[in-house]
């Protein structure tokens, strides 16, 4: 599908380009079966702090979580939420109290997340993007 | 009643008043205004507490059941551990329940077992550490025991742990189940919305320690507070709060502390006090200064209206009060003199009957002095009205200073002044006074750059002796006011029962005397001069006689000064002019000789303006020569005025009448100014001639006269010559001529025409010597 090879390429572009960096980024990944290509940083907000269950398309979403304490999580917290692994804590911590809320399925590492997003259309996770991580299974999600 | 209804309507008056009414007003509305505001802020007030206190009960409620939600979770996690263990390792019964999701997020919870000893031998966070206070509590309690909060190394995280014990069959305790939580994890509900900034959310274990507290974004734990006093007097559900104060850190809140059913910890939730109130604070404040505002606007409004009503209630006396004023200037007018400002006529009749009421009353005596100044009319005519007029002032003025404060000087018009003296003792107390008045008229003054003299005539009446009303009190004192102008002026007399009588008869007088004139009652009586030498009859002197019809004939001493007084004189002179002169006209054209005619000028007469016009009419009318009118006139007459007399004089001989001086010898003439004077006669006084037989002074003086005569080369004729002796005497010092009773008396126009007609006969018939008189 022409689509789908565009969305590979504009995928393999962006991890072309972050290889090539000196850091080590954290990307946004979901299955390939998921036609989600791009988020908003409001919508990926909205999905890690349970906000929000589905996305624009109207599908629904469930957001894969590493395990605490992991370099990757924080990264991802505070590069795309933009705040601190301890504010997380502090507002699942109001979300379970009040019970408004259970913050998302955890798992331990990198690899862990791929597995699970690839195996479900609707997970959406992050990971860093170590070598062979990233195969045909998933696609990193442009976030903007 | 009528006394009732007056006093209500005395306060009903005063209340609206403007002053009590602006004020009443205003203090009305400023308790409308203030009661309703303090009535506002209260029901405010209380409403707001209302609903901080059904407010704290609901947040506790929620909370409550939230705690025990959250606390029934963790028990059942730990009996559900509890339950699986036996089988399979500890640790791997917790990764199987976690890979079955049946324990709590792993974010926040951890969950461990422990042997006997308290060691960890299985946890889902294995690197954390063991935190074991709960641990001596849970090997003894059957249920789940609550450990301390413990701070993490790190500080960041504070860890509360529940555990239940693991038995075995027999009952021995092999271990614990442990789950704990970050103890915040109760406290993260705290709503800054609902519970503000001072609000507070705590879990207290049974124990009285603080677990977990929270007050705005401050967490605490530890605290050790009075268990029994928070919860237990605070037990019964959905009760509103009370305002507590809480001991752990001083702040007042709607406090609710409830202990939780079936767990060793209680809540407490409180609400700020201050906070709570601060919105209706805000607004009572508001109110406050809304009715401060309207309060101030109010009082100044009413000021306003009552400054407005205070000038308006001036203006309005302003006005009342120059209408008194007005009233009180009229008054003024009406009652005093405006020349002098003394009481006049009406004020001092007043005053006067006043005067005698208290003086008949207290039985006093009391002086109307009545005064009349001298001359007053020669000075008014000769200088001007004005001139009179500042007379009248200072005399005025003068007067004042001479009589007492209480006495009232008062001036009735003209030149008459009136003085009463209340209160006297004796008539003998009115004399110095009278003497202070005479004095201080009599001091010189200035008017119209001359120095003056002016007297007066005081004429005194005694109340009551000399009259008990006041008319006659008033009348009397004139009457001796005249009296005193009869004794020479410039004196005072006091009335007396004679007086009135002299007084009643010159009034009859004076009252006739305008009658007589148009009446005819006047007559002209000659008496003739003679020749010294010849004997012959030169003239004939005019002399006036009232023929009164009921008093018969009147001598012009009784007469002449009152038709002075009363300005008579010149019609009554103008007519004796006129008279004498028709009369030697007919006699001319009966054949008589050339006779002169001599005639007497008063005072008034001779300054009368009218005078020398007169002269001319009575000349021209009659046809009678000038040469033969003489005019008589007195010393002081000549000296009253000397230029002005001078002037009269060369008039009157322009004209080609004859000028004689009368009584001669009895004034002061000034020897060396009589020359000035363009005289033709001088008349020895008969005063001298009476005498001249016995009195060597009489002599040598009449010697002396007739000597100054010829010197003079005047005419000299002596007066009121009765004996031969005397026309001998006479003859041989050369005096002219001579009239008087030796050769006859004066008569009348008939008698006197028939004498001369003898005369002439007998000159004709026998040629007789001259100087013979007729036989008497």
């Amino acid at each position: 599908m022409p689509t789908r090879f565009t969305a590979t390429g504009w995928g393999a572009l962006l991890f072309c380009l972050m290889i090539g960096s000196a850091w080590a980024e954290v990307v946004v990944v979901v299955s390939v079966q998921n036609p989600v290509e791009t988020l908003s940083r409001a919508e990926l907000s909205d999905i890690y702090l349970g906000r929000l269950n589905r996305l624009p398309n109207g599908a629904s979403v469930v957001p894969i979580d590493q395990r605490e304490g992991t370099s990757t999580r924080g990264e991802f917290y505070k590069k795309y939420l933009g705040i601190t692994p301890a504010q997380v804590k502090a507002h699942w911590s109001r979300l379970i109290f009040t019970g408004r809320g259970q913050p998302p399925r955890s798992v331990p590492g990198d690899d862990a997340v791929a597995d699970v997003v690839a195996e479900a259309p609707n997970a959406i996770g992050y990971l860093d993007p170590g070598p062979g991580l990233v195969d045909d299974r998933l696609r990193v999600v442009t976030v903007e | 009643m009528g006394d009732g209804g007056t006093v209500i309507g005395h306060w009903l008056h005063r209340l609206v008043a403007p002053p009590v009414l602006f004020t009443g007003i205003a203090l009305l509305f400023l308790a409308v205004i203030w009661g309703t505001t303090l009535n506002l802020v209260a029901r405010e007030h209380a409403s707001a507490e209302r609903t901080a206190a059904a407010l704290a009960a609901d947040v506790a409620n929620t909370y409550e059941a939230q705690v025990v939600r959250a606390l029934r979770e963790i028990d059942t996690t730990l009996k559900m551990i509890r339950y699986n263990l036996g089988d399979a390792p500890a640790q791997e019964v917790l990764d199987e329940l976690r890979h079955q999701e049946l324990l709590p997020p792993e974010l926040l919870f951890t969950a461990s077992v422990t042997d006997a000893r308290g060691d960890v031998i299985a946890s889902t966070h294995p690197a954390s550490e063991a935190n074991q206070n709960y641990f001596p509590l849970a090997r003894k309690e059957d249920d789940m025991v609550v450990g301390q909060t413990q701070r993490s190394e790190g500080g960041a995280e504070r860890q509360l742990s529940f555990g239940r014990r693991i038995e075995s069959a027999a009952g021995q305790v092999e271990g614990i189940v442990v789950v704990s939580v970050d103890a915040g994890y109760f406290v993260s509900g705290y709503d800054s919305g609902v519970l503000g900034d001072q609000g507070v959310l705590g879990l207290v274990g049974t124990d009285g320690v603080f677990r977990i507290r929270r007050t705005g974004d401050e967490v605490s734990t530890g605290g050790i507070i009075d268990y029994d006093s928070l919860v237990a007097s605070n037990d019964i559900d959905n009760a509103p709060a009370t305002v507590r104060h809480n001991t752990w850190d001083g702040i007042r809140r709607y406090t609710i502390a409830r202990k939780l059913y079936d767990f060793p910890l209680a809540i407490v939730v409180g609400l700020s006090e201050a906070e709570r109130l601060a919105p209706v604070a805000r607004k009572e404040r508001t109110y406050f200064w809304r009715a401060g505002t309207a309060s101030a606007l109010l009082i100044a409004v009413m000021a306003l209206l009552g400054r407005l009503s205070w000038q308006l209630h001036k203006a309005r006396a302003r006005v009342l009060e120059e209408r008194v004023a007005h009233a009180r200037e009229v008054e003024y007018l009406a009652y005093h003199d405006n020349l002098t400002g003394l009481p006049n006529r009406a004020l001092f009749s007043r005053l006067l009957s006043q005067g005698m009421q208290y003086a008949r009353r207290y039985e006093k005596r009391m002086a109307l002095l009545f005064l009349d100044l001298d001359r007053f009319k020669v000075i008014n005519d000769s200088l001007g009205h004005d001139a009179g007029d500042e007379l009248l002032q200072e005399m005025g003025r003068r007067l004042c200073e001479a009589t007492r404060e209480s006495d009232v000087v008062a001036r009735l018009g003209g030149d008459e002044f009136v003085i009463i003296l209340p209160e006297i003792i004796e008539g003998t107390q009115v004399a110095p006074v009278a003497e202070k008045v005479l004095a201080a008229v009599g001091r010189p003054f200035m008017l119209a750059g001359q120095e003056f003299r002016v007297t007066v005539s005081i004429g005194i009446a005694l109340f009551p002796e000399d009259g008990e009303d006041e008319q006659t009190l008033t009348k009397n004192a004139d009457i001796a006011m005249y009296h005193a102008k009869e004794e020479g002026k410039n004196n005072f007399q006091f009335y007396s029962e004679k007086l009135n009588t002299d007084s009643l008869e010159r009034l009859t007088l004076e009252s006739s005397m305008r009658r007589a004139l148009v009446n005819q009652e006047f007559r002209l009586f000659y008496q003739s001069k003679q020749d010294m030498i010849t004997g012959r009859i030169t003239g004939m002197e005019a002399l006036l006689r009232w023929q009164h019809p009921d008093l018969g004939l009147i001598p012009p001493m009784q007469f002449i000064p009152l038709a002075e007084e009363n300005s008579l004189i010149v019609p009554i002179g103008r007519w004796v002019l006129h008279t004498a002169c028709r009369q030697n006209v007919a006699w001319q054209k009966e054949g008589f000789p050339a006779l002169s005619m001599a005639v007497n000028l008063s005072m008034r007469q001779f300054l009368d303006e009218h005078l020398i016009k007169d002269i001319k009419d009575a000349l021209q009318e009659t046809g009678m020569a000038p040469e033969l009118l003489e005019l008589e006139i007195t010393e002081s007459m000549i000296m009253h005025d000397m230029q002005r007399t001078i002037g009269i004089l060369h008039e009157l001989k322009k004209m080609g009448v004859r000028i004689a001086i009368d009584d001669f010898g009895t004034g002061y003439s000034s020897l060396s100014k009589l020359k000035e004077f363009p005289l033709d006669t001088i008349k020895i006084d008969s005063s001298f001639i009476g005498d001249i037989a016995r009195c060597a002074e009489d002599r040598s003086l009449t010697e002396a006269i007739i000597e100054l005569g010829k010197s003079l080369s005047l005419i000299v004729v002596a007066e009121g010559v009765e004996s031969e002796e005397q026309v001998d005497y006479l003859r041989a010092h050369s005096c002219d001529q001579f009239q008087g009773f030796y050769i006859n008396k004066p008569m009348p126009a008939a008698e006197f025409a028939a004498a001369v007609r003898k005369q002439r006969r007998g000159e004709a018939n026998s040629g007789s010597s001259p100087g013979q008189p007729d036989s008497h």
